[in-house]
C-alpha cells in the first residue's frame, strides 16, 4: 500500500477553455513546492495526485502544499490497485488510523471516475460499509454527520482511500495573474497585504526603505525574514532595499514639519513605481487601512495615491487592526513583525502630523526641493536580493 | 575596525586559541580516562585549576569550572538556596546583570523565599544603609556584583562583608565578578561565591568558573558523572579551560601595564569629548571606576542612531549591555541610578581592552564630535 496526496483545487474549475492553462500553472507551483521531495505529480480529471512520497515525508509535503495558492484542500490517501481485497484492506487501514474507538460514526463515500470498474458507487458504499461494520463492531453508521467520512475514489490507474481532508489556501496559482510590487515595512500589515494579493495568483516583488543609521541592520534582516515567510506562499520574491536616509533628511531640512510623513510616503511610492516598472510589475501593494494612523486618512491616501500612475492595491483597507493581526498570526508573520528592531525613526515623525492634507498644498511643499536627483541616487544605490523559501 | 565593546566580549588571544587547538587535536583525551594520555590531560586541568585558585588566593578545590558567567551566577544562587530549607530572605541590588537579577525574580512566587532588591546611589554603589536595614537572621544569600557591566562602578566587597558578618553571619555572600576579574588588582576576596567568565578576558566563549568556598553549604547543579567535585557533572571542557588558563596567565603577567593602558584610553576619550556640549558621565568618576568601562550620555541624540552612525565608520560601541539591548524599553541599570528620559536614551557604553590605542581613541572622539553635531540638527519637532 502506498501513500499519495490527492489535491482538490479551488476556483480553477470555474474556468472554461483556459482551464488547462491554470491547471498546468498549478502543477508547476506544486512541483516547485515539493522540489525537496522528488515526488511524481499526475493531473487527471479535476484532481492532481502526488505519488511516490516516502511515508515519513508525507507530513512535510502536506504542509508545503497547504501553502500553495490554488489548492482548495488535500487528502492523505492510501493508494492501491483496483482490486476489491486491496481496497478493503486500505479502508480498514484508514479507519484504524482515524480511530475506531467506541461510538465513532462513519459513512462511506465512493466516486467511480473509471466507469469500467465492476462495482457501481452505490455497491461500493454498501459493501465497504458492511465489511467495516463486521471488522470493527463498535463503529456506527451516521449518514448525516459522520465523524469519519471514509472515501473511495476509483481512478484510471489506481484506487484511493482516505478519510477527511486538510484545508488549503484557496485562491489561484501564483503567476497566472501578473505581478505586483509590495511596499514592505517590517510591521504587521504589509506581509498580510502581500499574502492576500499573491493569493489571487499575482506574483510578488517587494521594496523596503531603510534609513541607516536611524534604523538598524537587524531591522533589515527582519524584513528579509518576513519576505521569506511570504515567499513560502508566493514563490520567489525580488526584494529591493532602498537607502532612504538622504531623502528623509532633506524633507526634514526643507519641507514643513507637519507634512514630513505624507511627503515621505509620496516619495516612497514614486521610487516603488519606478522599481516596479523595472521588474515588470503592474501594480503596487500597500498594507494601508483607513484611519489607522494620520497618514492613512482618506485625505492622506488621496495625496499618496496622487504620487503614482500605477494602480495601488490596498487589500487591508477595510480591516481592523485586530483582524490584520489575526491573519498575520495565521500566515506566520506576526511573531517576526513584532520584533522590536526599528524605533529610531521617531525623529522624523512630527509631533503634530497633518491628518487632512490638501493635495495642492502638498504638491507645493514637494516642489520646494528638486527630489529627482535624490530619487535617482537612491535607486542607483538600491540592492536587490532574491528571497525564496 | 575599532572595537570599544569589550564588555560584551573580547577577541581571543592567538596563544589561547593555539592552546585550544592543541587540546582538541593532539591532547584530546578525556581527563577521566584511566590511561596515561588521560592522566596527562587531567594534570593540565589541575594546573589550570591551581592557577585560577592562586589568582584569587584560594584553594584549587574551590574552583568549579562552568560554561561561563550566566551558569556561574545561576549555580551560585540555586546551589545556595537548594542547601537551605525553610523560610529565608535573599538580597541583591537593582543593578545586577540579568543572570542574577532574573534568577532572583524566579523566586517571586516562592512562599518560603522573600526577595529584597536593594537600591543603589546615583553612581551605582549598593546603599549600605539599605543593606543594613534589609539584613536579618534568616538572610540566606546576598548577591552584589563586583564591577557593574554598564557603568564600571566598583563595589567595596569588604564593606558589604563586614556588615554581613555583623548582621547576618549565616548568609552566603555571592559576587558576580565577570567584569571585575583581571580588571582590578588581584586579591583575596571576602566572598563565599564568585563568578568569572573567560570570554571577557580574551579566552573563548562558553567557559568560566565559580569559586565556591570550601565548607559552604552548597548543592551543585548538573547531576551525572560527578566531575568538578560532584558539583557540576559533564565531560570536562578541556580545550576551553586550558585556553582560559593561557589567556588569564598572560593577562596576569601584564596586569598593571594593561590596566594603565585601558585607563589611559578611557580618560583620553572622556577628555576629548569634553569639547562637546551636553555630554554627561553616567557612573563613577573616571578615576574611580573600573579601568575599562565608560558610560556617557549625549544630549539630544538617540544612542542607537549614534551607534549605527559610528558603525558606518567601522567603530563598534554599545548601548547599555549586550544582554539587554535586544529588549525594548527602559534600561533598568540607568533608571536605578536616576538617569532617565532623554539622558537614558542617549547613553553609550565604551569598553576597552588592553590592545586599544590612544590613536583609536582620538579617531573615535573626532568621529563622535562630528556625528553628534550633525545628528543634533535632526531632533523630533
Amino acid at each position: 500500500m502506498k501513500t499519495a496526496l490527492l489535491i482538490k483545487y479551488a476556483e480553477i474549475h470555474l474556468k472554461g477553455l483556459n482551464r488547462p492553462y491554470f491547471e498546468r500553472m498549478l502543477v508547476s507551483r506544486i512541483d516547485s513546492a515539493l522540489a525537496p521531495h522528488r515526488a511524481r505529480i499526475i493531473r487527471e480529471q479535476g484532481r492532481i495526485f502526488v505519488m511516490d512520497i516516502p511515508p515519513d515525508h508525507v507530513e512535510d509535503a502536506a504542509s508545503r502544499l497547504r501553502r500553495v495558492f490554488g489548492i482548495h484542500s488535500l487528502c492523505i490517501a492510501s493508494c492501491v490497485d483496483k482490486d476489491w481485497e486491496q481496497i478493503k484492506d486500505a479502508a480498514f487501514f484508514v479507519l484504524e488510523k482515524a480511530g475506531v474507538q467506541d461510538g465513532k460514526t462513519f459513512k462511506v463515500f465512493a466516486r467511480r471516475a473509471d466507469k469500467r470498474f465492476f462495482m457501481t458507487s452505490e455497491q461500493l458504499c454498501r459493501e465497504l460499509g458492511h465489511e467495516a461494520l463486521e471488522r470493527f463492531p463498535k463503529l456506527k453508521v451516521d449518514v448525516h454527520n459522520p465523524q469519519i467520512p471514509l472515501t473511495v475514489e476509483i481512478r484510471q490507474d489506481s484506487a484511493f482511500v482516505y478519510a477527511g481532508e486538510l484545508s488549503g489556501q484557496g485562491g489561484m496559482p501564483v503567476g497566472c495573474n501578473g505581478k505586483a510590487m509590495l511596499l514592505i515595512s517590517g510591521g504587521i500589515d504589509s506581509p498580510v497585504a502581500g499574502h492576500m494579493i499573491a493569493k489571487r495568483g499575482v506574483s510578488l516583488a517587494a521594496v523596503h526603505f531603510f534609513s541607516y543609521p536611524y534604523t538598524s541592520e537587524r531591522a533589515r534582516d527582519k524584513v528579509e525574514e518576513l519576505a521569506r515567510i511570504v515567499a513560502s506562499y508566493a514563490g520567489e520574491i525580488d526584494l529591493y532595499l532602498v537607502p532612504f536616509t538622504d531623502i528623509q533628511l532633506t524633507i526634514y531640512d526643507r519641507c514643513p514639519s507637519s507634512e514630513t510623513t505624507v511627503l515621505m510616503r509620496r516619495l516612497m511610492m514614486k521610487i516603488a513605481e519606478r522599481l516596479a516598472k523595472e521588474c515588470k510589475a503592474q501594480a503596487l501593494i500597500t498594507g494601508e487601512s483607513i484611519g489607522q494612523v494620520a497618514s492613512q486618512t482618506i485625505e492622506s491616501l488621496t495625496v499618496t495615491n496622487d504620487a503614482v500612475d500605477m494602480p495601488v492595491f490596498r487589500p487591508l483597507i477595510g480591516f481592523d487592526k485586530e483582524e490584520i493581526i489575526e491573519r498575520a498570526k495565521r500566515i506566520g508573520t506576526f511573531e517576526t513583525s513584532i520584533l522590536p528592531y526599528e524605533d529610531c525613526c521617531t525623529v522624523f515623525v512630527p509631533q503634530h502630523p497633518v491628518t487632512k492634507p490638501k493635495l495642492e498644498k502638498l504638491r507645493e511643499s514637494e516642489a520646494l526641493v528638486d527630489f529627482e536627483p535624490l530619487i535617482q541616487a537612491a535607486i542607483e544605490k538600491t540592492e536587490c536580493k532574491k528571497i525564496s523559501q | 575596525m575599532i572595537y570599544f565593546d569589550n564588555s560584551a566580549t573580547t577577541q581571543v588571544l592567538t596563544e589561547a586559541a593555539e592552546t585550544a587547538v592543541a587540546a582538541m587535536t593532539r591532547d584530546f583525551y578525556n581527563p577521566a580516562g584511566a590511561y596515561s594520555a588521560s592522566v596527562a590531560v587531567e594534570r593540565q586541568i589541575n594546573s589550570a585549576r591551581k592557577d585560577f585558585a592562586d589568582s584569587l588566593l584560594c584553594a584549587p578545590g574551590e574552583i568549579v569550572f562552568t560554561s561561563g558567567g550566566t551558569e556561574s551566577n545561576n549555580m551560585a544562587i540555586f546551589g545556595t538556596l537548594k542547601a537551605r530549607r525553610g523560610k529565608k530572605r535573599i538580597l541583591t541590588t537593582a543593578v545586577e546583570h540579568p543572570s542574577v537579577y532574573e534568577v532572583f525574580q524566579a523566586f517571586k512566587n516562592d512562599p518560603e523565599t522573600e526577595i529584597k532588591i536593594l537600591p543603589v546611589d546615583n553612581i551605582g554603589h549598593v546603599r549600605l544603609d539599605a543593606l543594613d536595614d534589609a539584613l536579618s537572621a534568616d538572610t540566606a544569600l546576598v548577591s552584589v556584583m563586583h564591577v557593574n557591566n554598564e557603568l564600571g562602578t566598583i563595589t567595596d566587597l569588604e564593606a558589604v562583608a563586614a556588615l554581613l558578618r555583623q548582621r547576618a553571619p549565616g548568609a552566603a555572600f555571592h559576587s558576580d565578578g565577570v567584569q571585575a576579574y583581571l580588571k582590578l588588582p588581584l586579591q583575596k576576596l571576602p566572598v563565599d561565591l564568585y563568578s568569572v567568565s573567560g570570554h571577557k578576558f580574551h579566552a573563548p566563549k562558553g567557559v568560566g568558573f565559580l569559586k565556591v568556598r570550601s565548607g559552604l553549604k552548597f548543592f551543585g547543579g548538573q547531576i551525572g558523572g560527578g566531575q568538578e567535585n560532584n558539583l557540576r557533572s559533564g565531560t570536562t571542557n578541556v580545550p576551553a579551560i586550558l585556553a582560559m588558563q593561557t589567556a588569564a596567565n598572560i593577562y596576569r603577567k601584564n596586569l598593571e601595564f594593561w590596566h594603565r593602558n585601558m585607563l589611559l584610553c578611557k580618560k583620553r576619550l572622556f577628555l576629548n569629548l569634553n569639547e562637546l556640549e551636553g555630554v554627561f558621565l553616567n557612573g563613577p568618576d573616571v578615576d574611580n571606576g573600573a579601568p575599562h568601562i565608560l558610560n556617557l550620555s549625549f544630549d539630544g541624540v538617540r544612542a542607537e542612531v549614534l551607534l549605527h552612525a559610528l558603525e558606518q565608520k567601522d567603530v563598534c560601541v554599545a548601548t547599555g549591555s549586550a544582554c539587554s539591548s535586544h529588549k525594548r524599553g527602559k534600561n533598568r541599570v540607568l533608571s536605578a541610578i536616576g538617569v532617565l528620559g532623554t539622558r537614558q536614551e542617549g547613553a553609550l557604553r565604551f569598553s576597552f581592552c588592553p590592545f586599544n590605542t590612544l590613536k583609536e581613541v582620538d579617531f573615535v572622539s573626532q568621529a563622535i564630535i562630528e556625528l553628534v553635531t550633525q545628528l543634533r540638527k535632526y531632533r523630533r519637532r
